[in-house]
């Protein structure tokens, strides 16, 4: 249950309620929420002991979550969270794009890439470096090396970076490179061994949506990075595997306003991976912002036809420059703003 | 005025100062007048097909060019 206490309840009082809670053997946590105090009661609490606190008067609202997630509860914060990724703000009523090559591929070109997502207008460059790849066969990427590459293009243009991690193991080397943000992929949103270990990195997660999860299971994955101590998750919904195959997947946009609802957490929708059609990239990323999202995740190549890894996917860098165009009318229309550059340096 | 009228064009209004307001925030860092601009609206006016007055949206962009001018 979350706990909401009136504003200026007396840091004592807080603490003798959390005490209360605690002496039943209930584990608490208390929200970064600075407009009044709130904290989660994690464990499940017994109805008297429920009653109880709902009776005090510094209590002004006593929440049961239908589902078992409670810090990335939307109750848990007085407004939606903005994530900071390097100096750009996700969440919190602006809009970002996020762009770069689905793999690095080279330090040549994805500089290359780079320099064209800048100019586009994009705020975050994205890239893989460890990708994981339905073939064995296919292009595996080029691991830290790649890591390395992505964050000198980053650094070069002022883009913050994200890229995926698939290990545990591979932590220290996202942290020792810089990454301004873990991405966790589809298939391991419910890798909970990685989610523990990414949680500990004390940098902000992009948590795709598994391509057959549930909202709820999406959801409790998220928790276990917040309770294990990463605050700063952006949560991308990526399509969802369904009997329909005129697309690589089915882009579940009917999800955003629940989320809205569900969590405080930002919301990007990554329209390439459920599309796996160019073409239809730009309608679907407008409709991603016109329902609720904080931004859209694409993927760019000078020339996709050479790309390593979905080609077919890949925007031309005047296609990317359109769609952020359309991002910044859609974020307009929606009483929101498009995010400005980020600086020309960045972490 | 019917209050569904009056509510439409409430909406429209809003959208526009919202989208005024962002062209204003993209030419925040940029100084100097842009030499491209005249032949741009000439190319808006070319692909208009109405009912909006030619020549008031010429009158009209060359306010929102004042407006978005830093003071």
């Amino acid at each position: 249950m979350i706990l909401r206490l009136r504003p200026g309840t007396p840091d004592a009082k807080v603490q003798a309620l959390r005490d209360r809670c605690e002496r039943e053997g209930l584990r608490t946590v208390l929200s970064p929420e600075s407009a009044r105090p709130v904290f989660a009661v994690v464990d499940k609490a017994p109805a008297a002991l429920a009653a109880e606190l709902r009776a005090d008067p510094s209590v002004e609202e006593l929440i049961q979550p239908q589902g078992d997630w409670r810090l990335v509860h939307r109750s848990f914060r007085e407004r939606p969270t903005t994530v900071k990724i390097g100096g750009v703000r996700v969440g919190g009523g602006e809009v970002v794009v996020i762009a770069g090559p689905c793999s690095v591929e080279g330090r040549e070109l994805v500089l290359e890439v780079a320099q064209l997502v800048r100019r586009a207008g994009a705020q975050l460059l994205r890239g893989g470096a460890f990708k994981p790849r339905t073939s064995p066969y296919s292009f595996q990427g080029f691991g830290v090396e790649g890591l390395r590459q992505l964050k000198d293009a980053g650094a070069a243009v002022g883009l913050p970076v994200v890229s995926e991690i698939m290990d545990a193991s591979n932590v220290p080397a996202f942290v020792d490179h810089a990454i301004d943000c873990l991405q966790i992929g589809a298939r391991n949103m419910q890798n909970f061994t990685l989610l523990k270990a990414v949680a500990t990195a004390g940098r902000p997660v992009l948590l795709k949506r598994g391509l057959a999860a549930t909202v709820e299971e999406w959801l409790y994955s998220a928790e276990y990075l917040a309770h294990y101590g990463c605050a700063d998750v952006v949560l991308c919904e990526r399509g969802i595997r369904t009997f329909e195959t005129a697309t690589r997947n089915t882009l579940d946009l009917t999800i955003l306003p629940l989320l809205r609802e569900w969590t405080h957490l930002p919301i990007l929708v990554d329209p390439a991976h459920a599309a796996g059609i160019a073409r239809i990239i730009p309608p679907l990323s407008r409709a991603a912002i016109a329902a609720g999202a904080d931004g859209v995740a694409v993927e760019v190549h000078p020339r996709p036809e050479e790309a390593r890894s979905d080609g077919p996917q890949a925007l031309l860098p005047a296609e990317l420059t359109a769609l952020v165009a359309d991002a910044r009318i859609m974020a307009a229309v929606t009483g929101r703003s498009f995010h400005p550059p980020p600086a020309a340096a960045c972490s | 005025m019917e209050p569904a009228l009056r509510h439409q064009l409430s909406a429209l209004d809003r959208a526009l100062l919202a989208l005024l307001n962002e062209r204003a925030r993209l030419l925040a860092g940029v100084a100097g007048d842009d030499p491209g601009r005249a032949p741009a609206v000439d190319d808006l006016l070319r692909r208009h097909a109405g009912p909006f007055e030619p020549a008031a949206i010429r009158a009209v962009f060359a306010a929102v060019d004042r407006g978005c001018r830093k003071p």
